[in-house]
């Protein structure tokens, strides 16, 4: 770990040393280039100055040339004049076509004669005073030709003037003659208009007043030196300096500032006294030629250095972009793996700012995994604490963290629950104390490890099991080896016994029936064993029909009562409400269940207790489905609470002085459960101790198409009367009554019944049936049913409702008038089904129920297929006792070539056993069925084998068989599924 | 023979009209009478009008009634009781646009034949003069000059003279500019007076301009000296000739810029220096001369003269030949001279001697008399603004319009403010 943090903090040592060194060279190829720029401009712009000053002092050199050739020309002109024969002729009318003409030659303005007093007479004849300032007296008096500025006609002209012979013109007398030029036409003559107009050209004193001006359109100065002074960043000094020079006559250039141009001054002497032509150029204008070079040098330099700055930004910029890109794309690849690993994976992690605890990473799956949204656990970490179970914990110890080291890191667990579904989950908690790149961090690893505990609390719970399974099992073993010796014991020891007594008829007889009890003792015991093994391996299936509640109740009732009897314990099945008497289930299995309810419930309730069978709807959680309560409640001698919690795990049976005299395997409950848990229902128990237990079921069963018998009882009956002492029952009938139409009249005891039935037999509207409860206080069912017939006559059917066996009654109660009997509880199933044959006398004549104690065996001939003598050697033993004459076959392929080969008629049934070589027994009866035997799809065939399951028994319906007898054979069922085929046949 | 005609109608007219022009003008001038005089209240109220109503009761025993009016009511009243017939035999007003409504054609007597005609300066008689050429009253008030006063001392220290034309200004701005001064104190908070001295040259050069615009014939946009002057001051703008700072100058602000030396040059007149200008600055009034104004639009630049209030005679009084004799009393130089004795104020008359008269004014006298003119623009342009004016000019120096616009806005203010008055053609 440490060599790696190593090696990152190098690398980014190297990459900030790096960046330095890339910046200090950018800078060092900047100073460079601009230094190098410095020298090179200062260096041409030096020389483009000089060159400039040059070209500037040329021009001006050829101005002042022009400039003393233009005033020698003028004095010339004017000399030539004054000694021409034009200007002689005083009178000369021809005089002012020569002065224009030369005006347009020359260029000058005016021509003017000026005499002595320092008037003058223009060519017009305009005459004024020819101000000439300090040249007048070099005129007049030093016969000198000047040069000057002067207001002739109020123009601001310069004047060029010499003395002339005196003379008089149109009667002006005159001693001198001039010429004028404007300013403008002074410019143009001298050809001073350089530089695009900008500069300023005068002739002027040494002082600096102007003697005239070339400037275009006027002029406003009066002394440069003075403007210099005033405008220019020339020093006195300097401006001293330059007066000096101009009155040493010196050639030079001053270079100054005015306003916010540089400008050139140059001076030259003129060839006229001691005037200067000055001349005032802005630097621009000088150099305009070569600055425009320069600025193409610039610019070209400039758009060089920028097209390779540009190109280099450029490149860097697409390194930089491509390098981000990649490290962009890296990023993302990561990011996106490490959200699809994270996705995937039951762990999260969170990255923490050490200082503020700022979250800078959470993966995704937080969402997943605690219900927290990614933002919420972005905002504020402490999020998680809702999350947590605990509520006086900190899920996350600041205090304590701060104190791991960096580097270190600190693992602790804690129980989440997930904000949207509820579900708790262990996470445990790893904090790891880092640095990157200077900065503290804190990665939080959250990793689930609820299936880790749940594996390892299975693992104990399997462990647990196991050895509560092998505990039960050597209990089991140990009490299967009592159970399954004690009636073995019996019956070896009754067969020695047999064997010695075998003479004396009685012994036999007692033998016989004591070893016949404990060997359906001990198939019972094999059964149970056998069911619970099929059950837990998952072979066991539902066979789902639609089955009457009532009917279900009824055989419950037929079972159990015999049983409770025989203990003296007062049994009742009590139908709360009104369930639906049609359900769809399996009511095999649901028999057992309730059989094997109360079946412990009469095992483990002493003589005379109490057992209730309850039975009611409750909530369902759909509506085609009807949801129904059994309780078994019984006073018995209950059970520990520590037993409750394992009375249906299998081979469980509570040791005690009482149940130690029961027989069991301890498998019943456990089936129980099983078949329960088959069917998706629940069952629990409650019990105490010498009070005893409730055994609740509950179960969901699907409802059938209704079946209205509300036709049939238009057909029937219009009105009945009801007789019992408890009102809730005949309020119940009334309400089960309801929907078919019927009027149910009920009275609560005997005397009533008959004054109600009598009332109605008078008033002409007979009761359509009389329903009377067999025990009412005062007159019973029987006296009331007697009373009845004896007032109104035998038309009237009346049923007998009771809770209790009628046998013991059957025989008095018929002779009182009674025509049938119904079970409690009231189902409108069943009470049609009682009262139908009443009403359909010859239907119910037609289909005579065969006597039970017909032998319907006696002479018939049966094909037995059966691979094992022994058992073969039995069965047919047995059947011949019943009179059957049997033929065995010893496989299912000989069964059927010995049917094959008989007569039509021959056999009346054929027993065959599942399990056989050669050929089973389905496919036996499959080629049986097939075969071309005249009674090959007649002739009986029942299944005959130790698989007696609900698939056993479908799989031989499937194959084509008619019945279904279990291994080891039963005589009565044999004769019933006997008598029941051979009767259909 | 149509000539025939013309001269016996033109005779028949003079005929019936004389008897109508006599009956005022046939009063015994022995019998003292009272002349209602009109006018507004602060300017009946000046020194030398009192002087002169004094000198005339005591001199020719009749008496002036004075019906005067506060400045804020002084139109309207005076309107009303001309609408209603009762019209003063003297009436005292300036010759600007105001006076249009008060119908001077068939109420005052015209006087270009008055004897003291010809002592009227040239820029007093212009002014009183209307568009016909009838000179409508007597000049009677302060008179001044405007144009462009500006710092000699300042001027002969760069060693630069003052301009003569459009260009030499140009030049002059630049000179001092590149010198490091403001050439120009251009008040933009407060010179609402400054655009209107580049447009007098403009109409009263050429009054069938004056005419063509106030009859909403043509504007601005048609005269391209008003886009000269417009063009010419966004450039001086540009070029920093009227300072950094010349949004935030107003009317107060003109004196210390002047009298510091920071500006060198300023439209303003005369009498400004002895009365608005800070006597402890750096410069005095001594320090200052006057040259025109120079706005691109004349050459040689322009004067603007003075607004006069003037007296002007109910040509329909009963006492028209007492109200002309009160007239001529004004105008005598023995009674003008005392009425205005000590006062500031540049010549309407050329006999005036008493008055003060600033030197930068008789300096420039003769440039004056080549170049001023007639208070034109702000007083006979209809619907003209000083404020509009200004309003535009400063949009155009915020850079918010361009020059076009801006001239485009000149007229739309114009032509609003024509319409507000109601003026025919608008």
């Amino acid at each position: 770990m440490s060599g790696y943090y190593y090696i990152e903090e190098q690398g980014i040592f190297m990459k900030k040393f790096g960046k330095l060194f890339l910046i200090f060279f950018i800078c060092i190829l900047c100073i460079s280039a601009v230094s190098i720029g410095v020298i090179y401009f200062r260096f041409i712009s030096e020389r483009i100055y000089k060159d400039s000053t040059d070209n500037l002092e040329e021009i001006y050199s050829q101005v002042n040339r022009s400039f003393g050739m233009f005033v020698e020309r003028n004095w010339g002109l004017l000399e030539s004049w004054d000694k021409s024969s034009v200007l002689l002729d005083e009178n000369a009318s021809n005089f002012p076509d020569f002065i224009t003409k030369e005006k347009e030659y020359w260029g000058f303005s005016d021509f003017y004669f000026i005499s002595s007093d320092g008037s003058f007479m223009s060519v017009e004849g305009t005459k004024g005073n020819m101000d000439m300032g300090e040249e007048w007296s070099e005129l007049t008096e030093n016969k000198e030709p000047v040069m000057s500025e002067a207001y002739p006609e109020g123009k601001d002209v310069t004047v060029f003037a010499i003395p002339a012979e005196h003379g008089a013109h149109n009667g002006f007398e005159y001693d001198a003659i001039a010429l004028s030029y404007t300013n403008a036409d002074m410019a143009s003559s001298l050809d001073v208009d350089a530089f695009s107009g900008k500069a300023k050209c005068f002739i002027i004193n040494t002082d600096g007043s102007i003697i005239l001006s070339t400037q275009t359109g006027g002029n406003i100065y009066s002394n440069y030196l003075v403007y210099l002074k005033g405008a220019s960043d020339l020093s006195e000094e300097e401006l001293s300096a330059l007066q000096n020079e101009w009155a040493k006559g010196s050639t030079g250039i001053v270079r100054c500032r005015i306003g916010d141009e540089d400008h050139c001054i140059l001076y030259q002497p003129v060839s006229y006294r001691d005037y200067i032509l000055l001349s005032s150029v802005p630097q621009n204008a000088v150099s305009a030629g070569f600055l425009s070079v320069q600025k193409i040098t610039v610019d070209v330099l400039a758009a060089i250095f920028l097209l390779l700055g540009s190109v280099v930004i450029a490149l860097l910029l697409m390194r930089g972009h491509s390098l981000s890109r990649k490290s962009k794309l890296e990023l993302q690849y990561r990011e996106r793996m490490f959200d699809v690993l994270s996705n995937s994976v039951d762990d999260f992690f969170v990255m923490l700012d050490a200082e503020n605890w700022q979250v800078d990473y959470i993966s995704p799956n937080i969402e997943r995994l605690l219900g927290i949204p990614v933002a919420d656990a972005l905002k504020d970490i402490r999020v998680l604490e809702k999350c947590a179970v605990a509520d006086d914990d900190i899920v996350i110890p600041k205090d304590e963290l701060e104190n791991i080291p960096l580097q270190g890191s600190r693992s602790w667990e804690y129980e989440y629950m997930h904000q949207g579904t509820g579900e708790r989950r262990w996470y445990r908690m790893t904090m790891y104390h880092l640095s990157i790149q200077d900065v503290r961090k804190y990665i939080l690893v959250m990793s689930d490890r609820t299936l880790d505990l749940q594996m390892n609390q299975k693992l104990r719970e399997a462990l647990n099991a196991a050895q509560s399974a092998n505990e039960a099992k050597s209990n089991f073993l140990s009490n299967m080896s009592h159970d399954i010796r004690t009636p073995m014991n019996a019956i070896v020891g009754f067969s020695m016994l047999l064997e010695k007594e075998a003479e004396n008829p009685d012994k036999v007889r007692e033998y016989t029936r004591k070893i016949t009890a404990s060997s359906h003792h001990l198939l019972s015991l094999i059964n149970d064993v056998l069911d619970m093994s099929k059950i837990e391996s998952g072979k066991t299936s539902l066979n789902v029909d639609i089955f009457s509640l009532p009917e279900l109740l009824d055989e419950l009732n037929i079972i159990i009562m015999p049983q409770a009897k025989a203990k003296k314990q007062q049994f009742r099945i009590n139908v709360q409400g009104a369930p639906p008497e049609q359900l769809v289930g399996d009511k095999l299995r649901l028999n057992q269940i309730l059989i094997n309810l109360m079946a412990n419930a009469i095992k483990y309730t002493p003589e005379g207790g109490k057992i209730d069978f309850n039975v009611r709807e409750i909530p369902s959680p759909a509506p085609q489905y009807v949801t129904l309560r059994f309780d078994v409640q019984d006073n018995g001698i209950g059970m520990s609470e520590e037993f409750c919690k394992k009375v249906f795990n299998p081979f469980s049976r509570e040791i005690s002085s009482v149940t130690n005299k029961v027989q069991g395997t301890g498998l019943g409950m456990a089936i129980t459960k099983n078949l329960v848990d088959l069917m998706g229902g629940i069952i629990s128990v409650e019990s105490k101790q010498g009070e005893g237990s409730t055994f609740t079921v509950e179960l969901s069963f699907v409802l059938p198409d209704q079946t209205h018998s509300e036709e049939w009882f238009a057909r029937k009956i219009s009105r009945m009367l009801v007789a019992d002492d408890e009102l809730d029952i005949c309020l119940n009938i009334k309400e089960l009554m309801r929907d078919t139409g019927v009027d149910v009249s009920f009275v609560t005891d005997g005397q009533s019944a008959v004054d109600s039935a009598v009332r109605a037999h008078n008033e002409g509207s007979d009761f359509g049936v009389i329903l009377l409860d067999w025990k009412m206080p005062g007159m019973d069912g029987v006296q009331t049913a007697r009373k009845i017939r004896s007032a109104i006559g035998e038309d009237v059917p009346i049923l007998v409702l009771t809770s209790h066996d009628w046998e013991d009654i059957e025989a008095e109660a018929r002779k009182a008038g009674i025509n049938a009997f119904m079970s409690k509880p009231f189902f409108v199933s069943s009470f049609i089904q009682t009262i139908a044959p009443l009403f359909e006398e010859e239907e119910a004549k037609s289909e005579p129920e065969p006597s039970a104690s017909e032998n319907i065996m006696q002479g018939k001939r049966f094909l037995i297929a059966e691979d094992n003598e022994l058992n073969a050697e039995i069965l047919m033993e047995i059947l011949s006792m019943e009179g059957v004459d049997c033929e065995l076959a010893s496989n299912g392929l000989e069964a059927v070539e010995m049917f094959s080969r008989s007569e039509p008629g021959y056999y009346d049934l054929i027993l065959m056993d599942v399990q056989m070589p050669v050929m089973n027994g389905y496919e036996a009866t499959r080629q049986i069925r097939s075969s071309a035997h005249p009674e090959a799809r007649t002739i009986p065939i029942a299944a005959m084998t130790a698989n007696t399951f609900a698939e056993d028994v479908r799989n031989a319906m499937d194959a084509g068989m008619d019945g279904h007898l279990a291994k080891p054979i039963d005589m009565n069922a044999v004769r019933e599924l006997v008598g029941k085929l051979l009767g259909r046949k | 023979m149509k000539n025939k005609k013309l001269f016996l109608t033109a005779v028949l007219i003079l005929a019936l009209a004389m008897p109508a022009c006599g009956v005022g003008r046939t009063e015994n001038a022995n019998t003292p009478v009272t002349l209602t005089l009109m006018g507004k209240k602060s300017d009946l109220a000046k020194s030398y009008m009192q002087s002169i109503f004094d000198q005339y009761e005591t001199a020719t025993g009749n008496k002036l009634d004075i019906i005067s009016y506060e400045d804020s009511e002084f139109e309207t009243e005076a309107a009303a009781k001309f609408n209603a017939g009762d019209v003063p035999d003297i009436f005292m007003h300036f010759n600007n646009e105001d006076l249009n409504r008060f119908d001077t054609e068939n109420n005052f007597y015209y006087l270009n034949n008055e004897k003291w005609v010809s002592d009227l300066t040239d820029g007093a008689r212009d002014y009183c003069t209307n568009a016909d050429g009838e000179l409508l009253g007597l000049p009677f008030w302060e008179n001044s000059v405007s144009g462009c006063y500006y710092n000699k001392t300042i001027l002969d220290s760069l060693g630069l003279k003052p301009a003569e034309n459009q260009t030499e200004f140009d030049m002059l701005c630049q000179a001092l500019a590149d010198a490091g001064y403001t050439p120009i104190c251009w008040a933009a908070d407060g010179c609402s007076w400054m655009p209107q001295f580049g447009l007098d040259p403009v109409f009263a050069d050429a009054p069938e301009m004056l005419e063509k615009i106030n009859k909403n014939e043509i504007g601005y946009s048609d005269i391209p000296e008003v886009t000269n002057m417009v063009r010419w001051l966004s450039d001086a703008a540009g070029k920093g000739w009227f300072g950094d700072d010349y949004f935030h100058i107003g009317w107060s602000d003109i004196s210390d810029e002047m009298s510091s030396g920071r500006a060198v040059m300023t439209f303003i007149w005369d009498t400004w220096f002895y009365t608005d200008f800070a006597k402890d600055g750096k410069y005095s009034v001594d320090d200052f001369a006057l040259m025109p104004v120079f706005l691109n639009t004349a050459e040689n630049g322009t004067y603007e003269g003075g607004n006069l209030n003037m007296m002007m005679a109910n040509k329909n009084s009963g006492h028209l030949d007492k109200a002309l004799e009160f007239l001529s009393f004004c105008a005598d130089s023995k009674n003008y001279n005392i009425a205005f004795d000590g006062i500031s104020t540049v010549n309407c008359f050329k006999g005036q001697t008493t008055n003060i008269q600033s030197e930068m004014v008789t300096d420039a006298a003769d440039s004056i008399a080549k170049n001023e003119r007639v208070s034109t623009a702000a007083s006979r342009v209809t619907g003209y603004s000083a404020e509009d004016m200004v309003s535009a000019l400063n949009s155009l120096f915020h850079k918010e319009i361009s020059v076009n616009e801006c001239v485009r806005l000149m007229d739309e203010y114009r032509v609003t403010q024509a319409k507000k008055q109601g003026m025919e053609g608008f």
